[in-house]
Order: C-alpha cells, then structure tokens, then sequence
C-alpha cells in the first residue's frame, strides 16, 4: 500500500472529489452510454429486426465491388473501404485523400450502400465523417455511441471534452487508490445497519475499489482515443514529418512497397474473402484496398481476436493477383511493442474480445462505474451539509443526471422503435431523447430530490417493460422468427428490458416507500 | 515564499504546466525513441503513453513537498524535448521523409 503524509492524503481527497464534482456528471453521461454502447451491435440488431445472419463478407460482392468501380472516377479509386452496413448489407467507400484549406485531413469519395440484392440502396459523396453519419435502421445504436464517444459536440471539441472527462476518470481512479489507507480491509467493508451517508460510503468504496483497474483501463484507453486524431497525430506529425499526416499514416497504418501505377484488375474479392474467413476463423470486420485497379494494389481484411487473443487479426493479400501475402499487425509491417500496445486499446476499451462474456463483464463494471461516479457525487455533497441550501441545486442536478439519462436514453429507444418503419427515427430517436430530457428537467424543477428519483425509476422501468410489446406491435421478428434465423440475441434483448425494467420498479418503489434520498444533505457525517 | 504563492505555483504546474509539458514531451518522444522492429514504436508509443504522461506529471506536481523540484523535472523534461524539436526544425529535409532517422 502507498502510505501518503496526513496532509497529502487530505489534499488526494480534495483532488478526489473536486475531480468528480467538476466533471462528474459529464463522466457519468460518458460512461452510462459506453455502458450501453458495449452492447451497440445487439442493439442495433434487436431495434432493426435484423433477422439475416450471414455476412456480408460470406455473400458474393465481387461483382457489386467492379460495377461500382466502373461507375465511380478513377481519381476516387486511391482507398476503397468494405464494410457492414444494417441487416448484414454491404458499404463501400470509394475515396482519395485530401488536406482541406484549413488543413484537416480527410477522405473524401462517394460511399454506396447496398442492399441484400447488391443494388445500390443509397450512394452519398463526402468525406468519411459525413458518409458514416446515422441511417434510419441504425439512428439508435449510432445515437448510443456518438453520446460516448463526443457527447454530440461537433468535432473535435467533442472528442476533445470526452479526453478531457477521461483523464478526470483517470485522476478519481488513481487518487481513489491512494487515499485507501487498508485497501483490502475496505474492499471487504459494507455495514449494512449504519448511517445511511456511512452505507453509502462503503458501498462506493467497494464499488470503486473492485472496479479500480477497470476504470484505470478505460480512462486510459477512452483518452487514448479522444486524443489520438486531435492532438496527437498532428503533434506527433509535426514532429517527425514536418506535419504531414498523410505520410504518418502511410508509415503506422500503410503497407510500403514500390509504387506501380500500371492499371490491373483486380483480384476476384470473393475469393480473397473466403480465403480470410478460413484463414482467421472469424468474418472481417473492415476490408480496407488500396489502389484500387493498379498493379500494387493491396488487400487488408480485418478480423476480430481469435479464441484465446486479446490481439485483432489482420491479413494481407496482393490485390492484383489476389493472392495471401501475409498475417500482419494491425500498426507497422511486423510484430513490435508499440504496434501491439495500440492494437489491443480497442479491444481492451470495447470489452469485445471474448464475445459476449467480455461484453458482459465489461457492460457490468461499467455499471459499476456509473454507481461509483454517482454515489461519490452525494458523497460529497453530504460531507458539505453545513452548506446544504446552497449546493441543493446541485443535489438536485445529481438526481436529474443520475435518473433521467436512463429514462431519456429509454425514450430515444421507444422512439426509434414507432418511428424507424416510417423511415424518420434518424430524427425521432435524438429529438425523443430531447423530449424525454426536458420533461425530466421540468420536473426536477418542480418536484423534490426524495420524490424525483423514485418517480422516475418507475417511469423508466415501465418504459423499458414497454419496449419489447412496442417493437412487437410495429413489426419487428417475434422470438420464434429471430430464434429460428439465427438472431437469439434479439429474445435475450427483450427478456433484458423486461427484468430490467421489473427491477428499477421495484428499486423506485423501495425508495418510494423509505421517501428519504440516498444521502441526505442535512446529515453531516465526516467522511474521511 | 507566501503560502498563497506556493498554492498557485503547484496549482498552474499541476494544470497549465502539465498540458503543455506532456505536450511538448509528445512531440519529442518520436526523436528519441527506438522505432522498434516495425519503425514504428516512435510514433505509436508517444501517442499511447500521453495520458500517462500527463497524469504522472500531475501527480508528481500534487504530491511532492519540494515544489522546486518539480518545477525542475517538469522544466529539464521540457527544455530536452522542446530542444529536441527546435533542432528538428532547425535542419533543412525533405518534406514526408521522417526526420531525425
């Protein structure tokens, strides 16, 4: 155990909760949807009624792929990204890169969404960050993870705000550490009969302490991400390429090779997809080419971890011949320190690499983290009961924050789910989420902290019983059709919502009855 | 030195200075650094470790009583790295060939 000074314990204390005060709802805001978003491609399974279970990549896209190009110019044939969209369909980005007058780098090209048929469902010309916006079958899962990852702060302040919220998780992570003077004496600590401000404590104190390393680890990697293409890249640019990107890019993310700009046809794709699927086990998440119709064409498929791996698969094929060229790293041409480090933050953030039990595990830490951010915040609060009037517009604030975002995030999927078959919930899930926030707002104006948080458990947990009968009633599979289609997910999903739901009723009406909230301000305990 | 000055000092050092030093130390990392089997660990590695960085310079600015030594540790990484840099710059190279390699 590290055994700080009196004094510097006080002061670790102070940073402690400082760091939760000032960003601490804008951490649980991060959190709770990352929470949820750990489980974004089921959800996006379950809202859709996506009921095809077949790959994309395990259907024939050769021949969509060489049509497209013909009818696509040349000069956007530099980068040509494969990838999922919807119910298993294909999207195809064909692109050039570009530095814009202010200097951000971009993709830019036309984007082509298929349909199961092949034929172009959709075709869109932009750069990479306008092309990947929401479709009507996918606005709610893509509404979970743009709250994540910026909040809905346009770039790159967004992501930006988001770093900056990570590494405020990772101070509360590191100083909760060191203000433990026995650790493993309060990891064990919950008396169950004491003060209620003294079971909160306990209880965020053991919350905290078991799910420390997992908050260390997506604070780490969360800020890794939201500084990586903000400040990082043109730093690190600046630095060792004269503050060209392109060139970094080329470097980490490229495969070198003399240039050859005689034209070539490229290799047959499907078969390239099928050799990678036999190859890594697991169907590509990303197919990315390079140089499109040249002779140094190259194929890059990118595949989940394998049993047992934490680290992503990449394989490389030659384009023009189509032939396997190599297994490589996701960053650099060979296996080494920084490249696998970089490779397994994804993994390590997403909780994705063992299926649906890391998923699990990572989706129930994370709910750790959201109860650990929250109790702190009344916490400290309660330790300020002298000063009780004064901060209780925050009490209450932590009371809106705290219960309306699930309800809010529960509308949005009640919204998505009415409006997606009249092909609006691009605009109904977000303005849903609205709706839901300001009636909450309003009512934590109106209504005392006691009464809100019991009300809007109940409110939230009758929503969510009410989602599977809502997606039911506007067409969506029932259980024997998804089962039957090999989509089990979307009968585990409703079962979810619906113990989900049974347990925040009972949790609001608990709190209903006991009519006292959590940690009351006019309780004055020392805390520490 | 007042006790109100002291707080301030260890308050911009922990937060401005931090920032901004980490910053800098990201910058330079790249022209130290070994590439690595790949060539790439100078440019992967700085991006990875800056949370880190930034949270050990904060630490290190919270917790250490001699608040000239951390003025020192946070100025020697800055000066290097700074340096390092400026002298980058100061050579004449190709445009999009890495430098200092």
């Amino acid at each position: 155990m590290i055994h700080l000074k009196k004094d510097q314990t006080k002061l670790m204390i102070a940073v402690h909760g400082w760091a939760g005060i000032m960003l601490g709802l804008l951490l649980y805001a991060v959190v709770f949807t990352g929470m949820a978003a750990v489980f974004a491609e089921e959800i996006g399974s379950w809202s859709s009624g996506h009921v095809e279970s077949r790959s994309a990549f395990e259907r024939p896209i050769d021949s969509a792929v060489r049509r497209l190009a013909a009818q696509t110019p040349p000069k956007y044939h530099e980068g040509v990204d494969l990838f999922e969209v919807g119910d298993h369909n294909l999207g195809v980005f064909f692109h050039r890169h570009e530095t814009d007058p202010d200097g951000t780098f971009v993709s830019r090209g036309l984007y082509y969404r298929l349909n199961r048929e092949g034929t172009i469902a959709n075709t869109q010309f932009g750069t990479g960050e306008e092309v990947f916006g929401a479709n009507n079958d996918d606005a709610l899962s893509h509404f979970l993870v743009d709250t994540h990852v910026r909040l809905h702060v346009p770039n790159p302040w967004g992501l930006l705000l988001t770093g900056i919220v990570g590494l405020v998780m990772l101070v509360a992570a590191i100083s909760g550490l060191l203000i433990h003077r026995h650790l493993l004496k309060d990891i064990f600590t919950l008396r169950r009969n004491a003060n209620p401000v003294l079971v909160d404590r306990d209880r965020h104190s053991v919350a905290g302490s078991w799910s420390l390393p997992f908050a260390f680890i997506l604070a780490f990697t969360g800020s890794f991400f939201s500084f990586f293409g903000t400040i990082g890249v043109p730093i690190v640019a600046m630095a060792a390429f004269g503050g060209d990107i392109q060139a970094l890019n080329d470097t980490v993310f490229g495969n070198p090779g003399r240039p050859d700009p005689r034209p070539a046809v490229i290799g047959n794709l499907d078969r390239i997809a099928a050799d990678a699927i036999a190859r890594s086990k697991e169907v590509p998440t990303f197919v990315s080419i390079e140089n499109f119709g040249r002779a140094d064409a190259k194929v890059t498929s990118f595949h989940p971890p394998r049993d047992g791996d934490i680290e992503p698969v990449t394989l490389l094929y030659d384009g023009a011949k189509g032939r396997f060229i190599q297994t490589k790293p996701s960053i650099g041409t060979q296996p080494s320190t920084g490249g696998t480090l970089a490779a397994i933050m994804a993994p390590l953030h997403f909780g994705n690499f063992a299926g649906l039990l890391s998923k699990a595990v990572w989706f129930a830490l994370g709910f750790a983290m959201c109860y650990v951010t929250i109790t702190g915040m009344r916490l400290w609060l309660a330790r300020r009961g002298e000063t009780a009037r004064s901060l209780e517009w925050l009490d209450r604030t932590v009371a809106v924050v705290a219960f309306g975002l699930p309800l809010a995030l529960v509308a949005a999927a009640a919204g998505f789910l009415v409006t997606m078959p009249l092909g609006s919930a691009t605009f109904w899930t977000p303005t849903a989420f609205l709706i839901a926030s300001a009636v909450v707002s309003v009512a934590g104006f109106s209504l005392r902290s006691a009464m809100l948080a019991p009300l809007l458990q109940l409110a939230t947990g009758l929503l969510m019983m009410a989602l599977p009968t809502v997606r039911l009633a506007m067409g969506g599979p029932g259980w024997p059709t998804a089962i039957e289609a090999g989509q089990p997910v979307i009968a585990a999903l409703d079962l979810a919502f619906v113990l989900g739901g049974i347990c925040m009723i009972r949790q609001g009406a608990k709190a209903r009855r006991a009519r006292t909230p959590a940690a009351p301000l006019s309780t004055p305990v020392a805390i520490a | 030195m007042s006790q109100s000055l002291r707080k301030w000092i260890r308050l911009f050092l922990a937060g401005p200075g931090a920032v901004f030093v980490s910053l800098v130390i990201m910058g330079g990392m790249p022209l130290w650094l070994p590439r690595g089997a790949a060539g790439v660990d100078n440019l992967v590695l700085p991006l990875i470790l800056v949370p880190l960085i930034w949270a050990a310079l904060f630490f290190h600015a919270c917790l250490d009583r001699r608040l000239a030594r951390v003025a020192i540790v946070a100025g020697v990484l800055f000066l290097v790295h700074g340096g390092l840099i400026a002298h980058k710059f100061s050579e004449p190279r190709p445009a999009a060939k890495e430098s200092g390699q």
